[in-house]
């Protein structure tokens, strides 16, 4: 049974997807907005393809435009495609985090109005979580939704949203009950980024780029049917999506043609003269056993997921693992290119200048190296949770972000 | 290649993991170690013969199980765990190397008492260390030379393979371990678990075997290295288990320990460290068995990615008990001095990254 549908995805990709180019360079394809905007159209027309032909929402049920099947399938999918670079980008998130969130906690009028158009690329989505003051503590979020009738009123602004620009929808978090301690009065809802009152602008990082983007809320009215699972449980459905995030990033592959990756700074060794130096052979040796552990560490989750054992907080141990790999890897460029590094004078080079300076950003999209920490000793060795001095406090009483108290304000 | 355990490896690790509970807790160690005994003979009975495992890497033709080498690795690594004091690793060693040489009559004679666990085997030398024996012949046959240390169980071995360079070059030479002329006088040390010698030979008669001596070295270097990597990820997994009970039940300043994050995260760095290394032991063990091409370079990259992991990890074990860890009442130490002694035994951790680029290509 996996094994025809292999062979029906292996055919399939052979004769409609894209093989992955080598000289990709990671720091722009990783979250380059222009590009991922100039292609939307053909996004949306190979995603439709890639729909009809089952490849898209293999394990969702049927009635919400899913195939169906199993972990098996899914798996045997993503190992064909892992060739290929397909041009899916904008829906990665959607189809990621808001829709198993949405089949997990929405209703049932939410999960036939918006998941098959989400899997065949009609409608795209961006989830909207973190805040100015609300990064890893996320549930002290300031956003707000207030009851007006039969819909909310939502107002404040979010941050880090990739894909915002071209989203159509958004899954976003907003406190509807500010007298309750803040996990319990926050709410998750569906916002029509269209909608009056919704503006985007694109965030600009330290490489220059702006792959990610402020949105700001202004008395923007929600649908009637807009509010995911209960009001004021809204942090069930975040933890249930923050989950879904992990695994999504931790099992993502890293194209071996990184420019941080062993193979590229192995040949910028050579081509510099540097491989000769004991202590560069060595960091490069060190970098490539580190490198292939991450890689066989994801490896190792895929079968035990085959076998019925799930991730669950491994995810945060691979993410975790690929945040270091990736800060290792900048002390081994440095050390291979010595002063070019400051000051480059080839596009090889530049693109690993380009790739140091993306690093501090693995550690903390997708929840900080620390937060990846505290699921890791929480969940997987069982320790103790920190007691959180703010955890029974009502929200309006609390301090959070960098907000200033009362009493050093006056 | 699958990395993921078979139904036999999972058994057989089940069956180890309960020899070692019933048979040889942690109390074993300290009865050794206040006895001054290098290993408990019964328990190197029961392991050798009833379990089997000084076979595993042996063929069945000279009475071994061939089960192959993620087997010995999945035993090894319950072993570990429990800090057996056992001989296994210098005979699976002195197997590999007879195994990879393949003389035909070397293999005859000792092959099935190594598999049994009736002889003691084992590699005089340590990979990147200069062969220090030289062999020469005269009328009354070959005789060897000069000082081995530290040499694996060289106090207890019935036979030692001692590479020696003679009038042909590098060869490799069985020797009796009560032979004329052969003193052993073991050494002190760090780890009881592991019994260390120095051997000296002067005009010790030793025969040649056939076969490429470097290769079966090199083998034997690939070997420890799986071997070693396997003992060290289930007792770096031992220590995380052991400092997260106990981060459970101490408390300090009003909560566990384990609620504070300057304890919970280096706990979560030990088991991100742990995981690393046993994803990197898993390929190295099954491309021994599978991808011999790419098995030196496997069994390279686990014991970079679990030597100084552990090490650090065993240190941190006694950090995050506090004082209680830094006792001789404590287990902690134990695990310190085993980590102490593994990262250095064949081949260090710079030793291994130099091995590592050359298999490279660097």
């Amino acid at each position: 049974m996996t094994d025809d549908f292999r062979e029906r995805a292996r055919s399939w990709l052979a004769a409609n997807a894209p093989r992955r180019s080598s000289s990709e360079d990671d720091a722009e394809s990783a979250g380059s907005a222009e590009r991922v905007r100039t292609g939307i159209a053909e996004q949306q027309e190979f995603q439709a393809r890639l729909y009809d032909a089952g490849f898209v929402g293999i394990t969702w049920p049927k009635e919400y435009g899913g195939q169906g099947l199993t972990n098996a399938e899914q798996i045997a999918f993503s190992a064909e495609a892992r060739e290929y670079e397909l041009p899916v980008g904008a829906f990665v998130i959607g189809i990621g985090m808001p829709g198993p969130t949405i089949l997990e906690c929405g209703n049932e009028q939410q999960k036939k109005r918006y998941l098959p158009k989400m899997l065949r690329g009609e409608e795209i989505w961006c989830q909207l979580f973190s805040e100015p003051g609300a990064g890893s503590d996320v549930a002290s979020l300031q956003a707000s939704a207030v009851r007006d009738g039969d819909t909310w009123v939502l107002n404040g602004q979010k941050v880090w949203t990739s894909g915002a620009q071209y989203s159509d929808f958004g899954a976003v978090l907003a406190r509807t009950d500010p007298a309750q301690p803040k996990h319990k009065g926050i709410s998750m809802f569906i916002v029509d980024m269209h909608a009056p009152g919704v503006t985007v602008r694109p965030l600009r990082v330290a490489t220059g780029h702006a792959p990610f983007n402020e949105v700001f809320f202004d008395n923007v009215r929600l649908a009637p049917d807009a509010l995911i699972g209960e009001e004021n449980r809204g942090w069930d459905a975040a933890v249930v999506m923050l989950r879904n995030e992990r695994i999504a990033i931790g099992t993502m592959t890293q194209p071996r043609s990184s420019p941080l990756a062993y193979d590229s700074l192995r040949k910028l060794a050579d081509r510099l003269g540097r491989a000769g130096d004991q202590g560069v052979r060595r960091e490069l040796a060190s970098l490539y056993a580190r490198e292939q552990s991450v890689h066989l560490l994801g490896q190792l989750i895929r079968e035990d997921a085959m076998a019925g054992r799930f991730p669950g907080p491994r995810g945060s141990v691979i993410k975790l693992a690929g945040a270091e790999l990736g800060r290792y890897a900048t002390q081994v460029a440095a050390d291979v290119l010595g002063p070019q590094v400051a000051a480059a004078d080839s596009d090889d080079v530049r693109a690993v200048q380009i790739s140091i300076v993306a690093v501090p950003g693995g550690a903390i999209a997708g929840g900080t190296n620390e937060i990846q920490r505290n699921i890791i000793g929480e969940r997987m060795l069982g320790l103790a949770k920190d007691p959180g001095v703010d955890r029974n406090t009502p929200f309006n009483q609390l301090r959070v972000g960098t907000q200033r108290s009362a009493k050093e304000s006056s | 290649m699958t990395l993921i355990l078979t139904q036999d490896e999972e058994s057989l690790r089940d069956s180890v993991r309960r020899f070692v509970a019933d048979r040889s807790p942690l109390t074993k160690l300290r009865d050794l170690i206040g006895s001054g005994q290098p290993y408990d003979a019964d328990v190197w009975k029961q392991l050798s013969a009833q379990l089997g495992l000084a076979g595993l890497i042996v063929d069945e033709e000279h009475g071994g199980a061939a089960a192959g080498l993620s087997a010995l690795s999945v035993a090894l690594y319950e072993l570990g765990a429990g800090l057996v004091a056992s001989p296994l690793l210098a005979s699976t060693l002195a197997a590999a190397a007879l195994g990879s040489l393949g003389d035909q009559a070397a293999s005859g004679a000792l092959l099935p008492g190594l598999a049994s666990g009736e002889l003691i085997g084992t590699v005089a030398w340590q990979p990147a260390v200069t062969v220090a024996a030289t062999a020469s012949t005269a009328a009354g046959g070959c005789t060897l030379a000069g000082q081995l240390s530290p040499v694996l169980n060289g106090a207890q071995a019935h036979f030692l393979l001692v590479p020696a360079n003679g009038p042909d070059g590098l060869g490799l030479y069985q020797v009796a371990g009560d032979a004329h002329g052969l003193t052993s006088e073991p050494l002190t040390a760090v780890d009881h678990a592991r019994s260390l010698a120095t051997v000296r030979l002067d005009g010790t008669p030793a025969v040649r075997l056939t076969g490429d001596a470097a290769a079966a070295l090199a083998h034997v270097a690939d070997v420890a290295n799986l071997a070693l990597a396997a003992e060290q990820c289930g007792a770096m997994a031992a220590c995380i288990a052991m400092t997260s009970e106990y981060a459970k039940i101490r408390v300090a300043f009003g909560q566990p320990i384990g609620a504070f994050q300057a304890v919970k995260h280096k706990l979560a760095d030990m088991q991100t460290g742990w995981e690393l290394a046993y994803a990197a032991l898993r390929a190295a063990a099954r491309s021994g068995d599978e991808t011999p091409g790419q098995f030196s370079a496997a069994a390279s990259v686990a014991r970079v990615m679990v030597s100084e992991p552990y090490f650090e990890a065993a240190a941190d074990t006694i950090q995050l008990h506090g004082g209680i860890g830094f006792t001789w009442e404590h287990d902690a130490h134990l695990y310190y001095k085993n980590a102490l002694s593994g990262k250095v035994l064949f081949g260090g951790p710079q030793d291994q990254l130099d091995r590592l680029a050359a298999t490279l290509g660097m």
